[in-house]
């Protein structure tokens, strides 16, 4: 079922069924105000096309054109190792780039419901943290300060879902070997923090070994369900992923001698995360949350002779949220994170228990054109955080501007204090075509 | 017989019509109670299924008109009865959907997909009175479609009248306490109902602080494969002067509307 569609609007008559021509063009500045510069003068061009075809089959193709004046979030050519080749941006100069964002074919056959293709797959209940949304891996050039959807990188992947009485299960198969896209150690947005990236004492030299990427088609795909089920009035899934996760555990080696040098090889590792959601409503609250459990997690510790640089333990990790819409057009929202790692050992440079809280207060005005909000986003092991107020106009039907600031505080050894002196203010405007 | 005798003839045999229409409508009238015409309305046959297309038009005091075209399905599963909306345009909008399981004796269960998450959120059924996606409709306005919230209401009729040409009931509906009050937004509703197809045809509300809120007219009333539909619906929203107008077409209750509509799967994938 197609009910505007580019070809009839155009009187064209598509041999392949009712062609639907959408994009969205987008500008925005971003300017540091701690450095005084600019941070980005970017614009977006997101074309979709959607062909319905008989029997209910629908092809899907997103692309993306992206050009940044500024170059500062990749300067130069980033060199896209964790990405698997045919899963790369073509980029175009130090300033543009084109890639292919999703490019699927849906179908039914029987009852199931079958997506090929690229695509993004969205698990979990969470906002602005991520457990179970893992599935896809995440593009970090600015941190997580652009909206996931975006940032979320699409994988070619078999997406199947088929119902079991009032359930739904759906299997995925993953055979694209493309992981988190990092920041280069020259862009604005590159990680300092010794949680994620390995303290070198001053006078040592630093070997960095090429990715050891896993390539082997079906060996090194990732896999898993999700049985989806509402009962009672609850939103019930079970989770259940074999992957890769999508951080390079970064193995070191000293070798010792008159000019010291750390080795350091990065190497994709294996996973097994098995998890739930859950949601209802109580009155004005809504409650939800998310529980995982991950085997075989590495994390960085304080030695370089401590097995490598990196130790392994098991994480069960948890989000509780919960909504609260009492009062007219106001949204209020406080979740409640915490990751245990299960063998922790004193060594290890993150704590046992990590905890972070985030809110958002929303209110809405003018018959919803007027958006006002504030994320806060606090890490109490490193008493950092993100604070981010925004406030968004819908000028015209397809028409958005917004503004908005994203404050950084905290030490720079932690997650968001890293990043201190990237506060910026950011303006945008959206163009719905 | 003078021209101006013939005339006044026709004007007492008309008056006199016009008595004995109203003086019948009274009789009824007092057979029936205000709780009575509500049921009357709830029990009007809206058809176990439909499909439609929805436009609404919201315009704000300097006349700025906002479009957004949807794509509605509703079915009922005995008592219980099952919406999905889809968003079809503009662009910024386009996939957003919204889906909601109305039971007859529990709080509704209601989600909303956001394109820009590719998430279902799960939202709170008691949030009925606020504002549906930037219109002057609230979530329970939407959900009952021209039907009436009996059980949020003490009722009681309150006269009767001639609107658009149609012999109405004027009922008067109190919320039964100020907590239902505060979640509809409405301390008082006058309903118009029509006395022969007993479908509302204007409804005015009034703020839980007793000033004057919305009216809502419901025009363009004709029947869809034998069931009286009203094709457009008109809001004037008296404290903000912004304006919704819906309007209906391709309204279809009779090929049936698949359960698969209903999920939310159906909510991420969209039409």
């Amino acid at each position: 079922m197609c009910f505007s569609t580019w070809a009839s609007e155009t009187g064209t008559e598509s041999t392949f069924g009712n062609i639907e021509y959408s994009a969205m063009l987008e500008t925005q500045w971003a300017y540091g105000v701690t450095k005084k510069s600019n941070q980005k003068f970017q614009f977006i061009y997101e074309p979709e096309i959607n062909i319905e075809l008989p029997n209910n089959q629908k092809f899907t193709m997103i692309g993306r054109l992206r050009g940044d004046i500024s170059d500062k979030l990749e300067p130069n050519n980033p060199s896209q190792t964790e990405i698997s080749p045919i899963s790369r941006r073509l980029l175009m100069g130090d300033h543009a780039e084109l890639a292919l964002r999703e490019f699927y074919y849906e179908a039914t056959v029987g009852e199931t419901y079958l997506t090929l293709g690229k695509q993004q797959i969205v698990w979990g209940q969470a906002d602005g943290l991520k457990l179970l949304d893992v599935v896809n891996p995440q593009d970090f050039r600015e941190f997580i300060l652009d909206n996931f959807t975006r940032s979320r990188i699409p994988l070619w992947t078999v997406n199947t879902e088929i119902p079991i009485h009032d359930a739904v299960l759906q299997l995925i198969w993953i055979p694209d070997q493309t992981y988190h896209a990092l920041p280069e150690s020259n862009s604005l947005y590159a990680f300092t923090s010794p949680r994620l990236v390995p303290d070198v004492p001053p006078g040592i030299n630093v070997n960095l070994h090429p990715v050891n990427k896993p390539n082997r088609f079906f060996a090194d795909a990732d896999y898993g369900a999700r049985l989806m089920h509402f009962v009672g009035g609850w939103d019930l899934t079970l989770n259940y992923l074999y992957h890769y996760n999508d951080n390079p555990v970064l193995f070191r080696s000293l070798i010792s001698g008159p000019q010291p040098t750390i080795t350091i090889t990065p190497r994709y590792k294996r996973s097994h995360l098995i998890g739930g959601t859950f949601s209802n409503t109580f009155g004005d609250f809504v409650l939800r949350g998310e529980v995982g459990y991950s085997t075989d997690r590495y994390f960085l510790a304080e030695h370089i002779n401590d097995s490598g640089g990196v130790n392994k333990s098991d994480d069960f990790a948890y989000v509780f949220g919960l909504d609260w819409s009492g009062i007219e057009n106001t949204f209020l929202s406080m979740q409640l994170f915490q990751s245990h790692l299960i063998h922790h050992k004193a060594e290890f440079v993150r704590s046992k228990v990590d905890t972070t809280l985030t809110s958002l207060i929303r209110r809405n005005f003018i018959n919803d054109t007027v958006i006002a909000e504030v994320l806060w986003i606090h890490s109490t092991n490193d008493g950092d955080g993100l604070v981010r107020p925004k406030f968004s106009y819908e000028w015209q039907d397809n028409i958005k501007v917004w503004a908005g600031m994203d404050i950084f505080y905290g030490n720079q050894t932690g997650l968001f204090g890293q990043f201190s002196r990237n506060d910026r203010l950011i303006v945008g405007i959206e163009w719905g075509m | 017989m003078t021209f101006k005798q013939n005339l006044f003839s026709q004007f007492f045999l008309i008056s006199v019509s016009s008595l004995m229409l109203v003086n019948t409508a009274v009789a009824e009238t007092n057979q029936l109670s205000g709780l009575e015409i509500a049921q009357q309305v709830n029990a009007r046959d809206e058809g176990a299924s439909v499909s439609r297309n929805l436009t609404m038009e919201m315009i704000d005091r300097r006349g700025k008109k906002r479009v957004r075209e949807t794509r509605g399905f509703r079915k009922y599963y005995g008592e219980e009865k099952r919406t999905m909306i889809f968003y079809l345009k503009p662009n910024n909008v386009r996939k957003t959907a919204f889906l909601t399981y109305d039971y007859p004796q529990a709080d509704d269960d209601q989600w909303l997909y956001l394109p820009a998450m590719r998430k279902v959120r799960r939202i709170s059924s008691s949030d009925r009175g606020d504002y549906f996606l930037g219109t002057d409709f609230t979530y329970e306005d939407i959900k009952k479609e021209g039907k009436v919230g009996i059980e949020d209401y003490t009722w009681k009729m309150i006269g009767e009248e001639i609107i658009d040409g149609h012999h109405s009931y004027i009922v008067e509906a109190i919320p039964i306490n100020d907590k239902v009050a505060r979640e509809l937004g409405y301390g008082k509703v006058i309903y118009h109902i029509d006395s022969n197809i007993w479908m509302v045809r204007q409804t005015k509300s009034w703020d839980v602080r007793g000033n004057e809120l919305k009216t809502i007219n419901f025009h363009d009333i004709r029947q869809v494969q034998d069931i009286w539909t009203a094709h457009m619906l008109e809001v004037n929203n008296h404290k903000t002067g912004h304006n919704t107008r819906f309007l209906f077409s391709d309204i279809d209750y009779a090929t049936g509307v698949a359960d698969e509509i209903f999920t939310q799967q159906a909510l991420r994938r969209g039409l």
